[in-house]
């Protein structure tokens, strides 16, 4: 996969980078988070979130969330046409907007546990996004 | 270290007895009655949107600044997760208190909320309130407290939608659909024990019938509709003439029937006057039209008419309707020994 480019840019590679990156991640926050507070609690969380951040990032509502995990499919077809730093932004307030439920219900106990694995994750994934 | 194997027999004698619940606030009282068991905590509370009631269960010594502090954060969490805004005016918070820590380690009256866990309830997917468990001292709470309180909240969850399908399935199998009065099935079953109270204790009992006067005019004249907009307003009337103890069913079509507990005649005779007036003041508006109505009712009465079964007193009512409607309409009529 080829590094990402400029802003403007609209290749399908650099989508795809970013994508690929955020849904690893969520992958990962899915698979913590689950364990402590189970997957129907967390699918409800996912999607309020989606609702909420819906009508600043419409292709957000193409993330179709379950018991059962998160589906890309539907994102990744309708998100072709978009900038690579807005699919960036939009994921990113929803990974923001997660951390900031997870602290509202459970002050720190899932960001202790979250933290040390996830963190780490996502200063790469801003760090490769970063890069122009 | 945790005694782990004991915390998950005390985890699931909890589930267990949240399933066994039948109401709401068994479900609560249940889980209330185990926790104490799993957490170390200084309150337990359930919210449901259904009402906007707050079951707040807490430690005797629990100041009153601490149940307001619990009450914002758990209506200010819920707000956050139903994307509605609620206000904290308009909670109905029950409060429950019980001694569940020792004398020394009773809390600080001044003790504010330093943690907690809170949980969305969730049935099919809606939320349909929270859980949450509170408490004065800091990091209270640990990634274990939160999987066996998740697994507290599922269950809760789990409970309520039961609830909520069997409640469904009871409303249609006892309500008229139309007029959301009790269906027939409903009276004979009401009925019946009524019945069997009062033919063994011999507390009096009566029966009303009525039937709406030349309801077919109206469906004629004015379409089925129309007319179904007056059996519900009609029904609607009868609830509000009846007491707390009687209970009033659609019988059939335009006929409804009421059962007066511990009535003696004078007093079903008073009841059913009330109806026959208010019905015949009271104006339907049917499509343009503004028109008045009237109806006729039967009584039967136990002891009074000696029925020898639940089924003659039935029989009796119809007999006096008959006759009300016989004998010219928009009457009360009082069955007679003899009348056939």
């Amino acid at each position: 996969m080829g590094a990402l480019r400029k802003e403007g840019d609209k290749t399908v590679g650099s989508s795809d980078l970013v994508l690929m990156l955020y849904s690893n991640l969520l992958q990962e926050i899915w698979e913590v988070v689950s364990a402590l507070i189970g997957e129907a609690i967390l699918a409800l969380l996912l999607a309020s979130t989606v609702r909420k951040l819906g009508d600043k990032y419409p292709f957000l509502t193409f993330l179709k969330v379950s018991e059962e995990g998160v589906s890309w499919e539907e994102l990744r077809e309708n998100s072709r046409g978009l900038y690579p730093t807005e699919i960036h932004r939009g994921l990113q307030s929803l990974i923001t907007h997660l951390f900031h439920l997870f602290s509202a219900l459970a002050e720190g106990v899932i960001s202790r546990e979250l933290f040390p694995k996830v963190f780490p994750k996502v200063r790469e994934a801003e760090r490769i996004i970063s890069q122009k | 270290m945790r005694l782990i194997f004991k915390n998950l027999n005390v985890l699931r004698s909890t589930l267990n007895a949240i399933s066994m619940s039948f109401e709401v606030k068994e479900i609560i009282a249940s889980a209330w009655t185990n926790l104490p068991n799993l957490f170390d905590f200084s309150s337990f509370g359930v919210f449901l949107k259904d009402g906007l009631t707050l079951y707040l269960y807490e430690e005797e010594s629990c100041p009153v600044s601490f149940t307001q502090e619990v009450t914002k954060n758990m209506v200010k969490v819920f707000s956050m997760l139903g994307e509605e805004t609620i206000s904290t005016d308009k909670i109905n918070l029950q409060v429950e208190k019980r001694k569940f820590r020792p004398g020394q380690m009773a809390m600080d009256p001044h003790g504010s909320l330093k943690s907690h866990l809170t949980l969305p309830l969730a049935v099919e997917g809606e939320m349909v309130g929270s859980i949450s468990l509170n408490s004065d001292q800091a990091n209270a709470f640990d990634a274990q407290d939160l999987q066996f309180f998740s697994v507290i909240g599922y269950q809760v969850s789990s409970t309520l939608k039961h609830f909520q399908r069997f409640s469904s399935i009871k409303n249609i199998a006892i309500y008229d659909t139309l007029t959301n009065l009790y269906n027939r099935r409903y009276f004979e079953e009401r009925f019946g024990l009524e019945a069997q109270k009062s033919f063994y204790s011999g507390a009096p009992l009566s029966l009303v019938m009525v039937d709406i006067d030349h309801f077919k005019k109206v469906n004629d004249t004015f379409g089925h509709t129309e007319g179904d907009k007056v059996l519900c307003e009609i029904s609607s009337l009868l609830k509000t003439s009846v007491r707390k103890k009687d209970t009033v069913a659609r019988y059939g079509g335009e006929e409804f029937i009421l059962i007066l507990p511990e009535a003696g005649i004078d007093e079903s005779s008073m009841i059913a006057e009330r109806v026959r007036k208010l019905i015949e003041s009271t104006p339907f508006d049917v499509g343009k039209a503004r028109i008045n109505l009237t109806v006729s009712l039967g009584i039967s009465n136990f002891p009074a008419h000696r029925p020898r079964s639940k089924e003659d007193l039935i029989k009796m009512a119809d007999l006096a309707l008959y006759d009300a409607k016989r004998s010219g309409r928009n009457k009360v009529c009082i069955f007679f020994p003899g009348q056939k």
